[in-house]
């Protein structure tokens, strides 16, 4: 019976008494009973998933803002942060150069050049991501940049470092019905977000993907980065499955964009060799 | 008179018999009969890693030797010798005419090119486009009920091949890898591509095409670590016909797919156009 507990009682009757009379264990039963699941038995997490949410822009709470360039209607959404307790521990060093990118993130925010995001980033840029799994290996596919993350899991550890990737390596294990990532092996290039939230190389991640029902993902990354905070820090957020009929992914290749693109930038100035 | 003539038409006859191949041995590989592993749901199962065994490089997709030496001169790199044009026989891209002065100057350009778009735009990080990424580098093939995954490692491109019998996307989204659909004949997987954008190129020295490119491409499984990839190009707007690359495909050892981050740190155009050397994005690492 959907939402309700197996109990093995020999009379139907039996059965029907306990589910009535246990409505809060069978909503919470229910879940973990209704959501998608692979052929072993895991919690099947493909489909194509995208936040609604302002962290894009700022992690923390954000007010409403003119877009800061020529269409100024084209402005901030005012956002409750995504951060728990909305602090993130910088140390003061840490504090002082994320104000310092924050006034001059017209430049000096990894995005202008359409760069890979990092993690968390990715995850909740404005674009839907497309999920695939098999029992060993997931891939996330995301629409922003065509970017790619290799789940591995398969028990395997991290490689040996040093080493610098923007998206790092991500290792996941079931604890239950909720995948857990460790992601490792970051360069200090990435922001959390555009209002100039950074950290080093030496950042490690925990995500926690659990279902909270057949279309909504639970996300929740614990971030530990000794060099750049005081403490480790928690962000969480919703998932929510693109059901719309024959939704699919599209292209942002923003790096090939005029403007950001090499040599057609405003300041770019072009010395064509002469042909032999 | 008449019987003499009867036999010497027959022995001709027989003669010209015996001249035809049987049509076991005109079968393609293609055409062989055999019975892959299937899928939970059917489908012959291509799941795994892969990669090209045809000798092609992305350098030129025509002319062989030539570009062979020239290739070598200006990067110091040998190339390779494989030429996957098959259809038109001469291996050459059957332009209109009036497409191939375009050819020949951006085939020109390509060596110092005047403007960044006349710079292999794959050089310039941007994306394959199709059948390019087929010949560029090794993939991941995934298979579902109603889509296939292609994962490749390089420029972390990927493709979701819809089999559901859904539309492409409509006519005036326009993408650099197109929008593919495919549905099985037999062994082979045919996969539409359509909704291609004009920007890539089929190889560094500028074979080009318009938005009005269609790829239709053929996946033929032919044993348990072989795929025969027959793509037909068509663009009516520049080719005087379809054409046809193929290039054959090997089943690779399973290993890790990476980063592979093409766009962070591209110094094609910097070097083309003499820019400034400046780290691109200012960095927090010490």
């Amino acid at each position: 019976m959907k939402g309700c507990m197996t109990v093995r009682i020999a009379n139907w009757i039996m059965t029907a008494v306990v589910c009535a009379l246990m409505p809060a264990a069978a909503a919470a039963q229910g879940a973990a009973q209704g959501i998608p699941r692979t052929a072993d038995g895991k919690p099947d997490m493909s489909g194509i998933w995208q936040v609604m949410n302002g962290a894009s822009w700022n992690i923390q709470d954000q007010n409403a803002e003119p877009a800061p360039h020529n269409w100024p209607w084209l402005g901030i959404p005012a956002s409750k942060g995504v951060v728990e307790g909305n602090e993130i521990p910088y140390t003061p060093e840490a504090r002082a150069k994320k104000d310092a990118n924050f006034k001059n993130r017209a430049t000096l925010d990894p995005e202008v050049s359409c760069f890979l995001p990092g993690v968390p980033r990715i995850t909740y840029m404005p674009f839907p991501f497309q999920i695939v799994q098999t029992p060993n290996y997931m891939a996330v596919m995301y629409e922003y940049v065509h970017t790619i993350r290799h789940l591995y899991v398969d028990g395997s550890d991290h490689p040996e470092g040093p080493i610098e990737w923007w998206m790092g390596d991500s290792r996941g294990r079931w604890d239950g019905d909720t995948l857990v990532v460790s992601v490792k092996h970051f360069n200090a290039d990435t922001w959390f977000d555009r209002a100039g939230n950074h950290h080093s190389e030496e950042m490690t991640l925990v995500e926690r993907y659990t279902f909270v029902d057949r279309d909504t993902i639970n996300y929740e990354v614990t971030v530990t980065d000794p060099k750049t905070f005081t403490r480790p820090w928690k962000m969480s957020m919703l998932l929510y499955r693109r059901k719309e009929p024959n939704f699919q992914l599209l292209e942002f290749p923003c790096y090939a964009f005029d403007g950001v693109s090499v040599g057609t930038r405003p300041k770019d100035v072009l010395k064509p060799h002469k042909p032999e | 008179m008449k019987t003499y003539r009867y036999v010497s038409v027959l022995a001709l006859l027989t003669a010209g018999l015996l001249m035809l191949p049987s049509y076991a041995a005109a079968q393609t590989a293609a055409q062989k009969r055999w019975d892959p592993p299937k899928t939970q749901d059917g489908q012959p199962d291509i799941q795994g890693f892969w990669g090209q065994r045809s000798d092609i490089t992305t350098y030129s997709i025509q002319a062989g030797a030539i570009d062979r030496e020239e290739h070598t001169r200006l990067g110091g790199q040998a190339t390779q010798f494989g030429r996957p044009i098959i259809d038109p026989p001469t291996g050459m891209i059957p332009y209109r005419p009036e497409a191939t002065e375009r050819a020949k100057f951006l085939n020109a350009q390509h060596r110092a090119p005047q403007k960044p778009e006349y710079l292999d735009p794959v050089s310039r990080c941007f994306m394959e486009g199709l059948p390019r990424l087929i010949y560029q580098g090794g993939m991941r093939i995934l298979q579902y009920p109603t889509y296939i995954v292609f994962l490749h490692e390089w420029s972390h491109h990927f493709r979701v091949v819809y089999l559901d019998g859904r539309p492409p996307a409509g006519s005036n989204i326009k993408m650099w890898m197109g929008d593919s659909r495919g549905r099985w004949e037999g062994n082979t997987l045919v996969i539409d591509v359509t909704n291609n954008n004009d920007r890539t190129w089929f190889d560094i020295v500028g074979s080009f095409h318009t938005d009005q490119l269609k790829v239709t491409e053929r996946w033929t499984f032919t044993d348990p670590d072989t795929i025969e990839y027959i793509a037909t190009i068509d663009d009516p707007k520049i080719y005087a016909q379809p054409w046809k690359l193929k290039v054959d495909l090997g089943r690779n050892k399973p290993e890790e797919q990476w980063e592979s981050a093409m766009c962070e740190g591209n110094k094609a155009v910097h070097v083309a156009f003499d820019l400034p050397f400046e780290h691109e994005v200012p960095t927090n690492a010490k």
